[in-house]
């Protein structure tokens, strides 16, 4: 340990951390705390200029600062306010969901999942027992069938239903835990597949594959431009439809209008960006898996199947899990490929999210094509709760801040 | 699974792999073959067409070059970015150094609030940061996304490097100390050559994150058109109905080539997982 005692020491790391603590305070602590603020006020188009008189605003809106007042610009209603009550953005954001209906309806929702929280904790009651009474495949299957009975006794498309029409709120959201549902998956599986293929032994052409399939994970850091061209592919007169009527005669749809398909095409370019995550992380903690475990399963005549399931992945999953973790919330916050491919269309109608329009796309046409800013802060600050504490689980899940404790 | 592969086996993994690496490399593919193809000839009705360059032209690429401003967007970008990587760089290795090495009050919690502090996606901070930027005169201004760019970086350059000085030893300073090093000294002259490949690794990292933005850089510098990035500059030419595709798939095509190259280059790097704070997957 480097060894400086007292206040020299403390002066000392003061120095160090200054520069990184000022550039946060400013650009990261100072945006949070003037978003929360504003997500109280009813400013908006009309009224984009504060009364520096009332409230905080004279302490905290750069537009009432000296050297500042004479840009601020001109709003064709009164300066914003405070609104009455406080919380008026947060209750029309979220629209009826407090009603006891909409509860009811959440209610039914949840209780379709009970079956599978049921499922899995059965199984772990057999693991436990000598010799399981029934294998954990039925136990599955089982939980399966209860949850479409569950579903279907609640009339569970009713209730979802129900809940999209309380506001712009649940619809966004849901839409977006919808996309990381899908997304995360498959981008697993795809990884998965890769990784196990290019960690099998004598494989001419290995490194030519593994080079070529990075790939996208450097494009992904210019993703507004490849997406641009995954949108090209898909345009009415794209690639695909091309390919479809050249070769099969066929007339394709027009992707990005119809809101499944073009739902589909942003998972899709979304998995073709972040995949190599996975693939390498996957293939890194294969490769650490000693070979002697698999040398004593096939001495006991085990399956491929059953290394896979045994060894391979309750082996890999330390490794895997926080970066499952960590996609998932980057996955919520997805912007660039959608932006780029249907720039969060296709419309329902002018007031209405659109099918893509997942979180990110939502607050950047709120603030930068509606300016609802009072709208879209109290928006923000929600997200950044519901994001903030999926933070701090994750990092409890996957211990993945243990270093610095040490 | 030692034992030798089965030809099906065998032709099956290829089949998936070529699947795969099509799936991986069609779409620059399909950029590299639109770029050289004239601007009313964009769509092709042949089907080699759509995979192989059947024709080509440099039109495009002559016309990017040197009838649009785009060497003025690539300059600003590089400008833009490079600073970027040089402040965030500066900033983030005394603040790692500080958080490695020294054991003070406050430390764990400085951490964990780095991290819960940029789960506040930049988006929604980007009003704040354009209405502080405009108050003290940067809005506009390369200096003004600069700043907001490495204030972006910190957080994640910050914790990549605090983990790897973790694991360099600490004797090696000390032994450096009793020949007579200040702790200062001991950490540039002995800690900071070791650190290389993370601090190479990081550079990158930050580097990128200003090279491929598109929100801030859209919105902090919206206009004149010779102030712009490449990035916003090239979306904008994409939606275009004046500008034929063919133009943004060369212009494309010239900013994403070097980017890939640069990490496939960096590939070990990023395979041994020395960016777990950096990912963006």
């Amino acid at each position: 340990m480097v060894t400086w005692k007292g206040s020299r020491k403390t002066l000392t790391v003061l120095l160090f951390l200054l520069p990184t603590l000022i550039g946060i305070l400013i650009f990261n602590v100072y945006p949070i705390v003037l978003n929360s603020y504003i997500s109280l006020t009813n400013r908006n188009k009309f009224r984009p200029n504060p009364d520096c008189s009332a409230g905080l605003n004279g302490v905290l809106d750069p537009l009432c600062w000296p050297g500042f007042a004479d840009k601020a610009p001109k709003g064709l209603g009164s300066p914003y306010k405070l609104e009455t009550p406080i919380y008026k953005n947060y209750a029309d954001l979220m629209g009826k969901l407090f009603t006891g209906e909409s509860m009811l309806a959440l209610g039914k929702i949840l209780l379709v999942f009970v079956p599978l929280v049921i499922a899995n904790s059965l199984n772990r009651r057999f693991d436990r027992m000598m010799s399981r009474p029934v294998s954990s495949w039925l136990v599955w299957i089982g939980g399966v069938i209860a949850v479409v009975l569950v579903a279907l006794l609640v009339n569970l498309g009713n209730a979802l239903d129900l809940l999209m029409r309380t506001g712009d709120f649940l619809v966004v959201v849901g839409r977006t835990i919808l996309f990381v549902a899908l997304r995360v998956p498959l981008t697993f599986f795809l990884g998965l597949i890769l990784a196990l293929i290019l960690n099998s032994p004598n494989l001419p052409g290995k490194t030519f594959f593994r080079v070529i399939l990075f790939i996208p994970w450097g494009a992904s850091s210019v993703a507004i431009l490849v997406a641009l061209i995954w949108q090209f592919i898909f345009r009415d007169q794209g690639v695909i439809n091309q390919l479809l009527s050249a070769a099969f005669g066929i007339n394709g749809p027009v992707w990005l209008n119809n809101p499944y398909y073009a739902f589909g095409v942003v998972v899709l370019a979304d998995i073709w960006f972040s995949y190599p995550f996975f693939m390498v992380s996957i293939l890194g903690a294969l490769q650490s898996i000693p070979p002697d475990q698999y040398e004593a399963a096939e001495m006991d005549g085990a399956s491929w199947w059953q290394q896979l399931g045994n060894i391979t992945l309750p082996l890999i999953r330390p490794a895997i899990l926080p970066a499952t973790v960590l996609t998932s919330i980057t996955a919520f916050q997805m912007f660039g490929t959608a932006f780029a491919i249907t720039a969060g269309g296709p419309q329902t109608g002018a007031n209405s999210p659109g099918y893509t329009e997942f979180v990110m796309l939502y607050a950047y046409r709120q603030i930068f094509q509606l300016s609802n800013y009072g709208k879209a802060t109290a928006f923000a600050v929600i997200i950044f709760l519901l994001l903030f504490a999926a933070t701090l689980l994750s990092l409890r899940v996957t211990r993945i801040t243990k270093g610095a404790y040490e | 699974m030692n034992r030798k592969t089965k030809p099906g086996v065998r032709v099956l993994q290829y089949a998936i792999l070529i699947l795969a690496a099509i799936f991986a490399f069609y779409p620059l593919w399909f950029a590299i073959l639109a770029s050289g193809r004239g601007g009313s000839r964009l769509y092709t009705l042949s089907l080699p067409g759509m995979f192989l360059p059947v024709e080509w032209t440099f039109e495009n690429y002559r016309a990017m070059l040197f009838d649009q401003p785009f060497l003025t967007w690539l300059g600003n970008s590089v400008k833009v970015a490079s600073l970027t990587t040089i402040a965030s760089l500066i900033v983030c290795t005394s603040a790692a150094f500080a958080v490695s090495r020294f054991r003070f009050r406050g430390r764990e919690p400085f951490l964990i609030f780095l991290l819960a502090i940029s789960t506040f996606p930049g988006i929604l901070s980007l009003v704040a940061i354009a209405q502080l930027l405009t108050a003290i005169g940067l809005y506009g201004k390369h200096l003004g996304l600069v700043l907001a760019y490495t204030t972006g970086t910190l957080v994640f350059c910050t914790w990549n490097l605090k983990g790897y000085f973790d694991t360099i030893p600490i004797d090696l300073e000390e032994s450096a100390m009793l020949d007579g090093c200040g702790p200062l000294q001991a950490f540039l002259l002995v800690a900071l050559p070791l650190a290389r490949p993370a601090l190479a690794v990081t550079a990158i990292l930050a580097f990128l994150s200003g090279w491929g933005d598109f929100i801030f850089a859209g919105v902090l510098v919206p206009a004149p058109d010779s102030m712009k990035l490449a990035v916003p500059a090239l979306y904008r030419l994409a939606n275009s109905v004046a500008v034929p595709w063919g133009y943004f798939a060369a212009g494309a095509v010239i900013v994403i080539i070097p980017t890939v190259l640069v990490f496939l280059l960096a590939q070990r790097y990023f395979e041994s997982g020395l960016t777990i704070g950096g990912v963006k997957g």
